[in-house]
């Protein structure tokens, strides 16, 4: 008997000593941590420090931007934020967004995630925390992007949009101003047995297909959650996609910019994110938008724009709702817009930034900012998230097994019907 | 005494029992609870139990696309799994003859993939084999003068991919299992065999296969459950989102994960998950019975 | 030809099949070490040649010096050392227990666990999030490794029965007869004897702990915690962050250990996975 209570004990023991030696993880390396304790309620009074966290899943050097500025703005009121790099964002919050030990204080995230936030109930409104006063700088577009139901959400940062990347080296002239132009250019200038190519595109991706899509007048999903994927118009684009498709190579992340940064692709459509691997590999690249491409219904290239921006999760209030406060109205500063403008080429959201006569002068900013005329904001309504994948399985399925664009489409446009019932 | 007998081995296994109890037991159990409430997007916290009508519709997710992915994973478990054993004993016939010196080091350097972590493994077969850019199998090919391949583009040749990738991270373990059963052949066997003028084949036939099918049954029985409930290699390699590569093929896991989980409808994948379950366990009875008879 | 021509034709003809296996199976290895060694945008410029054209170690450079990988190294070392503890603990009293004596519902239980084992953990996440919250262990190794263990105990129970099997009982009587009770005799008769079935399966764990990434980067908060798998997923999945060459690199150096472990317990590996071939 004792031996088996010895036995227990020493599974017991070793189950103990293994959760005691691993305490819940220290803080992100972003910031010093500091114990996070109750926001101060009068301004009298000494302040305790506050940490606020926010995650992300996005570029590093942005939030890190982010966090300097609006720590230098803090520092009388010992506040501090922390960026937490999170893999698969979206889901992890969906886990941890209602846990009020584990959860962050806020996220920085794009806004077509929002809708699904919403819906689980896990975001305070901006109003509850702050005078949305901040936000009266903004620009309407990157405003209206983080409302849900006339409510705001999000604030809004910096947005993005694709732009045209080429190589000016290897690029022969002008930049066509119609597709038709850049489909010939194309054709003369693609090897695919050698492996070079005119233009590379991640063409089986609804986001990069999207400013066919929208310039043909179709739709991937519409206000009212009705997806858009059997429309004669989107069918059209996909249509009309599909020869582009077959001269730019596999179309994944990976394969395309690589193909671009090794100057075996003279062009890319891609977003501001790829610059700084293009800057790394040492390529001399210009920035054309995509809106200044003319399809030959007449209308310019339209691509989605993203809004990236913070949201505050309601578990967070309790504890720090001064804090978030203060963050917020910091975030929205044009200061923050200055500088991810001129350090990571963000355009930013506040209007204010654009006073800045560097910013001004910004040729990426100008660009996405031309874009950001016809470009489409990104549906953030819940069953946005269901139509990725169909919309992604109907372009792969036309751009590299043949298959009939509108059977493609209505297969689609069913997987993503029955994703968007399954959801209630 | 008598009394201490009847309990004791149960005594053994209680921290067994409780490990499984709360790491296994538990899921399946509280899956179970939640096929039986609304939780969903809109009904993330605030959930109540509304019955088995998840049931009734997750009973619509096997249809016909379901049963299709059903083939797949039979074909997928039963091609791989006779591959597999077919080779590696093969191999580790190989490795076990007489005079090979090397063997050690042969071994040791069949091992390799074994020891590189399986997701890096997919990746790196992903963009360094695949790939029709980057990949070195179209690369070789493009300098013998063909044409580039898509391997991953359309459900046959994917399936071929996903085997060939599948063989390369399984085959280590199996080569090592038949190597070991080899060893314990009893060499006496062989030799009076010889002297019988029994050759090579029929010394294989008749005593070393004999011999080994009932230590290798065990190594065989769980990798067949692992090959059966791939999902890894399948998913990443061809319908990771933003890296889907034409292909359409889906065993039952990743069939139910595209079909169930993508709608955040918690209680109807679990409800998913649960009639899925009672699949693979209808599966595993019969492979037992199949194993038993055999 | 004589017997002994024969013999040195067939055994040349092997070696050259063996030579073959090898290099196939390694060249996806190859490859990435080639690429590991190489500057920037190395993944297309070589035209299919093994040795990069300026070789440099800047990549392995920059994985030990700005990743945490040394952290990350000392995790999957701790998560996968608690794994095989916690699940050794567990397990080989059960496979002693189902090996040796013949109680009711025994069989009844070995085959309920080997269906249960079939249930994919793919589809509870969530649950074992909710298992976890409420034990407290989110964000914790300690409830990484219970849930690592879990998922191991019923293969490390199963494998380490079939072995026990094998081992005769007289071994046993012996030393009972000397004075030693249960507890004793197994520390020091039975698993010394099974000392290749308990190396193979801690093993086939440690593979397991060093090759999980989901449940690492979900149930653990901080970048900073992450095992090795953990660390390289978060590495290469997001398009903003992604580096080939650096990833081959750390791949390259996730893989070296597992692979010095192996060929240190190669032959303790042979005769453990053939539990029955052991002759009684």
């Amino acid at each position: 008997m004792k031996k088996i209570t010895a036995l227990l004990l020493a599974a017991a023991l070793c189950l103990g000593a293994l959760a005691g030696c691993s305490q819940p993880a220290s803080q992100g390396s972003t910031a010093p941590s500091s114990e996070p304790t109750q926001g101060a309620d009068s301004p009298n009074t000494p302040k305790d420090p506050v940490t606020v966290t926010i995650w992300h899943d996005g570029d590093e050097g942005i939030m890190q931007t982010i966090a300097d500025q609006v720590n230098a703005q803090l520092t009388d009121d010992q506040i501090t934020v922390v960026f937490e790099k999170k893999t698969d964002m979206p889901n992890q919050l969906k886990l941890y967004g209602s846990d009020a030990a584990n959860a962050p204080d806020m996220y920085f995230y794009a806004h077509d995630v929002l809708g699904t936030f919403v819906a689980m109930d896990i975001l305070a409104p901006l109003s509850d925390v702050v005078d949305t006063s901040i936000l009266a700088d903004h620009l309407a577009m990157t405003v209206e992007a983080g409302q849900i139901g006339g409510t705001q959400y999000l604030l809004p940062v910096y947005f993005e949009t694709l732009v045209f990347l080429y190589n000016t080296a290897l690029w022969d002239g002008d930049i066509p101003g119609t597709t038709e132009e850049l489909y010939d250019y194309m054709v003369a200038h693609t090897d695919v047995a050698a492996g070079t190519y005119a233009v590379v595109n991640q063409h089986t991706n609804a986001y990069n297909v999207s400013p066919f899509i929208n310039g043909f007048g179709g739709y991937v999903i519409d206000e009212n959650g009705k997806p858009g994927l059997n429309d004669p118009k989107t069918i059209e684009a996909a249509e009309y996609n599909q020869k582009f498709g077959a001269l730019q190579a596999d179309g994944d992340y990976n394969t395309v910019t690589t193909l671009f940064n090794e100057g075996k692709a003279a062009a890319i459509i891609g977003g501001p994110w790829l610059v700084s691997g293009i800057e790394a590999a040492g390529i001399d690249y210009g920035i054309a938008s995509l809106s200044d491409i003319k399809l030959p219904n007449g209308n310019g290239l339209a691509p989605f724009s993203g809004i990236q921006g913070a949201g505050v999760l309601k578990v967070a209030l309790a504890e720090k709702k001064d804090a978030i406060a203060k963050v917020l109205t910091a975030m929205a500063a044009p200061e923050v817009g200055v500088d991810l403008a001129n350090k990571s080429g963000c355009a930013p959201a506040n209007n204010k930034s654009y006073d800045d006569p560097q910013v001004a002068g910004n040729e990426m900013i100008a660009v996405i900012q031309k874009t950001a005329s016809t470009a489409r904001p990104m549906p953030n309504i819940p069953e946005m998230n269901a139509m990725w994948g169909p919309a992604e399985a109907m372009l792969t399925a036309i751009n590299k097994n043949g298959a009939d664009p509108a059977q493609a489409a209505e297969e689609a446009q069913a997987t993503a019907e029955q994703a968007i019932a399954d959801m209630k | 005494m008598e009394q201490k007998r009847r309990w004791k081995p149960w005594l053994y296994c209680v921290p067994a029992m409780l490990l499984i109890l709360i790491v296994i037991v538990f899921p399946i159990a509280y899956t179970g609870w939640i096929s039986l409430t609304n939780m969903n997007l809109y009904h993330w916290t605030d959930y109540e139990v509304i019955g088995l009508s998840n049931y009734a519709r997750a009973l619509f997710k096997f249809d016909s696309g379901f049963l299709s992915a059903l083939g797949t994973t039979l074909v997928w478990t039963a091609l791989n799994m006779v591959i597999q054993i077919g080779l590696g004993f093969l191999i580790a016939l190989g490795l076990n003859a007489p005079g090979l010196r090397l063997k050690r080091v042969y071994k040791t350097l069949l091992m390799v993939p074994w020891a590189v972590p399986a997701y890096i493994s997919i990746l790196l077969w992903r963009v360094g084999m695949f790939n029709t850019e980057l990949g070195i199998l179209n690369k070789l090919l493009v300098l013998l003068g063909f044409g580039k391949v898509d391997f991953l583009a359309s459900n046959g040749i994917a399936f071929l991919s996903c085997m060939v990738l599948n063989l390369w991270m399984a085959l280590p373990f199996m080569i090592s299992t038949i190597d070991g059963a080899l060893q314990s052949v009893d060499s006496s066997l062989y030799e009076s065999a010889t002297l019988d003028g029994a050759g090579f084949w029929t010394r294989t036939r008749s005593i070393t296969v004999p011999t080994i099918r009932p230590i290798i049954a065990p190594a065989a029985v769980m990798t067949t459950f692992i090959t059966f409930k791939q999902f890894d290699i399948i998913y990443l390699l061809t319908q990771q989102r933003g890296y889907m590569t034409g292909a359409t093929l889906n065993t039952v896991i990743t069939y139910a994960h595209q079909n169930a989980f993508a709608s955040n409808n918690y209680g109807l994948s679990s409800a998913v998950s649960m009639l899925l379950f009672v699949i693979i366990i209808l599966f595993s009875i019969l492979t037992n019975r199949s194993l038993r008879e055999d | 030809m004589t017997k002994k021509q024969k013999n040195a034709v067939r055994l040349t003809l092997l070696n050259v099949g063996f030579i073959l296996l090898c290099l196939v199976t390694l060249v996806p290895v190859l490859y990435a070490l080639s690429i590991s060694v190489s500057g920037q945008g190395a993944a297309l410029s070589g035209d299919l040649s093994f040795l990069p054209k300026n070789p440099t170690l800047e990549n392995y450079w920059a994985i030990l010096v700005d990743k945490p990988f040394l952290m990350w190294l000392k995790n999957s070392l701790l998560l996968s050392a608690g794994t095989i503890a916690l699940s050794m603990l567990c397990a080989v009293p059960m496979a002693y227990a189902a090996s040796r004596w013949r109680f009711a519902g025994r069989r009844g239980m070995l085959r309920v666990l080997l269906v249960l084992n079939a249930f994919p953990q793919v589809l509870s996440m969530f649950a074992l999030f909710r298992v976890l919250r409420l034990t407290g262990t989110l964000n914790t190794h300690g409830g990484l490794v219970m849930i690592y263990a879990g998922s191991m105990c019923v293969f490390a129970i199963w494998n380490m029965k079939g072995y026990f099997d094998t081992i005769p009982r007289e071994i046993e009587e012996a030393s009972k007869i000397d004075g030693a009770n249960d507890f004793q005799m197994i520390l020091r008769i039975v698993l010394p004897l099974a000392r290749p079935a308990i190396i193979v399966t801690c093993v086939m764990v440690l593979i397991t702990v060093w090759n999980e990434y989901l449940f690492a980067t979900t149930f653990l908060l901080d970048s900073q915690s992450y095992s090795l798998a953990g660390g390289l997923y978060q590495l290469q999945s997001n398009d903003y962050s992604r580096n080939w060459s650096v990833f081959t690199a750390a791949s390259m150096l996730a893989s070296l250990p597992l692979l010095l472990i192996f060929f240190k317990i190669q032959k303790y590996m042979v005769s453990g996975l053939t539990a029955g071939g052991v002759k009684a």
